[in-house]
């Protein structure tokens, strides 16, 4: 017999009585310390995200989001966006290998959705250009819609069902790439971006009193 | 590389502790700095209203998962393989060790990046390639520090925990280059960037762990801070992910649940950093599960024992353990060290792992904090039964039972043996604070009674 017929036979004859599975509906009533109601999902968002590192904007469109990059990064080097209407950065797409973007001083994208509970972005690979453009950058922006920020895990998962997205890879990314293996020190930036910056779009705001 | 356990760790679970135990300040900061993360636990764990539910939510998940592993197996290989992933199986250490070296041969690869996972560890993956003229560069940075510091892991979620940022600052000097005598955790953190970075974009073939195998999709979950994982599978041509059996989770929206207490009970962040899908490879490139048993479906039969298989590795349990914390990970000379790894490890080994489930106080604190309401005191607290009952137990604590029990069958002897006590630890403490009695190892005794609660009672009861 092979291993695999072996494993399967002992973990079947030594599996305890079936035991259903519970319900999840109960779950998630509070987010982790947010407050759950519409208007106030964005600010947990931004509070968490903030808390854990990263940096968040609300933002009234893409011309918006394109001059806070241009103040935050003036000299960061190669730009890659994966946003056509942010008007700079490389027009991405069609590289033979990943390892072309081992110089890629920030990768501006479009993300799915963000979640208030722990400031985490969803996003799937086919927004990523490459899937490992999010990890390899030196710096990391996401842009989502102000009004797609979920609760918490369960609503995330929810929404992922009922968006049936397909998928080879997916991540949340919740805050800058960190490390605090050397005597519990935090330091943002171990292999992955140095800052992770994530922009919400709110179409129905004034840019009137930026100008 | 140095074994964990077995001759290199030269003793038990008491003996190592001792070792560790020499020096104090050392001691005191290890401690210290775990019962930190416990509180950092504690606070984000009070953050979430629903907490219990989840961890009653989670726990039966995975006992539900307990009772149809079997059916969630071909499930999740079926579904794996509908998305174009390769899965294998492997009966124990060595196979999955095979497996992952006939990989590697067939790829003509010789050098490899490998992001965390305790089941390598659990199979000496990195000795057994490295004798195979395979070059294992470890891409976790506490992993990294203890790989070229040549010791095992002391802490699964926090590896190089026991060290001092001084001896890491001497170790990158040594392999890395880094100034002499520069400890500064930043500096040194971007010194392993760029040392790994090369590393990334070099390597062919990336091994990581698996957090989470979902049955219904054939996706698997890795979670990381450093983002390591993602660095090297998305880089590599050959990704290898290798999966204890148990890691299985029936559905996608179950990961809503685990997710949400992995972390918090981890570190007390509310989530990793990256908390990566993946379920299909890249186009062109090869992706491969390695499911591996090695003593779970027998485990799987213990009633008594399974639901240690549970077990979602966060490591609460470690952080939280008096015992732990005072006598460092590398004393349970197993690659799961703490009161988890006290009742996972008697099951692979008895003989070599007899001493561990002693290795506790029996406080309960690690099934309080333990975010599927694993039983773990109390399995520890059976575990000794069973080990005293098969002949496994420590033969100094086999005599010390024999006369607890004795002592404690008989009421006079037990009022004498208290009133001795009490006599010799006043009148003459050397007889007891000596070299053979372990109570009084890094300890300083209490005052003693003049009276036991006995007498006392019998004097004031009126």
């Amino acid at each position: 017999m092979s291993s695999r017929e072996n494993i399967l036979k002992t973990v079947k004859g030594n599996q305890p009585e079936w035991r259903e599975l519970p319900e999840l509906k109960a779950l998630g009533a509070a987010a982790g310390g947010v407050d759950l109601s519409g208007e106030a999902l964005a600010d947990g968002f931004v509070k968490v995200l903030e808390a854990i590192g990263g940096a968040a904007y609300v933002v009234s469109g893409y011309d918006r989001v394109g001059t806070i990059l241009r103040e935050l990064f003036p000299r960061v080097g190669r730009v890659v966006s994966g946003c056509p209407e942010l008007g700079f950065g490389e027009a991405a797409g069609g590289y033979a290998d990943p390892h072309e973007l081992e110089d890629v001083g920030l990768a501006v994208l479009s993300a799915h959705f963000g979640v208030a509970e722990n400031g985490a972005c969803w996003i799937t690979e086919d927004r990523m250009i490459e899937r490992a453009l999010p990890f390899i950058a030196q710096n990391l922006a996401l842009v989502i819609r102000k009004k797609d920020v979920v609760a918490n895990m369960h609503a995330a998962y929810e929404k992922i069902e009922a968006m049936g997205l397909g998928y080879g890879f997916a991540t949340f990314i919740a805050g800058p790439s960190k490390t605090a293996d050397i005597e519990q020190s935090l330091v943002l930036g171990a292999h992955g971006p140095k800052s992770m910056t994530v922009f919400l779009v709110d179409e129905e705001m004034s840019d009137a009193g930026f100008y | 590389m140095k074994q964990n356990g077995g001759k290199a760790g030269k003793g038990d679970h008491a003996a190592l502790a001792d070792a560790f135990n020499k020096d104090e300040a050392r001691v005191n900061w290890h401690d210290e700095t775990l019962w930190w993360i416990r509180q950092k636990r504690d606070k984000a764990a009070h953050g979430v209203a629903d907490w219990e539910l989840l961890r009653e939510t989670a726990s039966r998940i995975k006992e539900n998962v307990l009772s149809g592993l079997g059916g969630y197996l071909e499930q999740f290989e079926a579904a794996a393989a509908a998305n174009g992933v390769t899965v294998h199986w492997a009966a124990d250490a060595a196979e999955h060790n095979a497996i992952v070296l006939g990989l590697l041969r067939r790829h003509g690869v010789d050098k490899m990046v490998k992001s965390k996972s305790m089941l390598t560890e659990e199979c000496h993956l990195n000795e057994f390639l490295q004798e195979q003229g395979i070059e294992v560069v470890d891409t976790d940075l506490g992993e990294r520090v203890v790989q070229l510091a040549e010791e095992p892991p002391s802490h699964i979620v926090l590896p190089c925990i026991h060290k001092k940022k001084e001896e890491i600052g001497e170790i990158f000097h040594e392999h890395l280059g880094t100034p002499a005598g520069n400890a500064d955790p930043q500096f040194l953190t971007h010194a392993a960037r760029l040392h790994l970075r090369e590393k990334f974009l070099t390597r062919r073939a990336a091994l990581t762990g698996i957090n989470f195998a979902v049955a219904e999709t054939g996706e698997f979950v890795v979670c990381t801070n450093e983002g390591n994982a993602d660095m090297g599978a998305h880089l590599a041509d050959v990704h290898i992910a290798c999966m204890g059996i148990e890691k299985i989770i029936p559905r996608r929206e179950h990961l809503g649940v685990f997710l949400r207490l992995l972390t918090r009970s981890a570190t007390g962040q509310p989530i990793t950093t990256y908390s990566s899908h993946f379920k299909k490879p890249r186009p062109g490139k090869e992706m491969h599960i390695v499911l591996v048993d090695n003593g779970r479906s027998v485990h799987l039969g213990r009633k008594e024992f399974r639901n240690s298989l549970k077990c979602i590795r966060c490591a609460a349990c470690f952080n939280t353990c008096p015992v732990y914390r005072r006598s460092g990970g590398h004393s349970y000379h197993t690659a799961v060290a703490g009161p988890i790894g006290s009742i996972l490890a008697p099951n692979l080994d008895r003989e070599k792992y007899a001493d561990l489930p002693f290795a506790s106080t029996l406080c309960g604190s690690c099934s309080n904090v333990c975010p599927v309401k694993i039983d773990i005191h109390d399995q520890l607290y059976k575990w000794r039964q069973v080990l005293v009952q098969s002949g496994h137990a420590p033969v100094a604590k086999k005599a010390a039972m024999k006369t607890m029990t004795w002592v404690l069958s008989n009421p006079s002897v037990y009022h004498t043996a208290g009133k001795a006590g009490r006599w010799f630890m006043l009148n003459a403490p050397f007889t007891v604070n000596n070299g053979m009695n372990p109570w009084y190892k890094q300890r300083d005794m209490p005052p003693v009674p003049k009276e036991s609660f006995g007498e006392w009672y019998k004097k004031n009861k009126k």
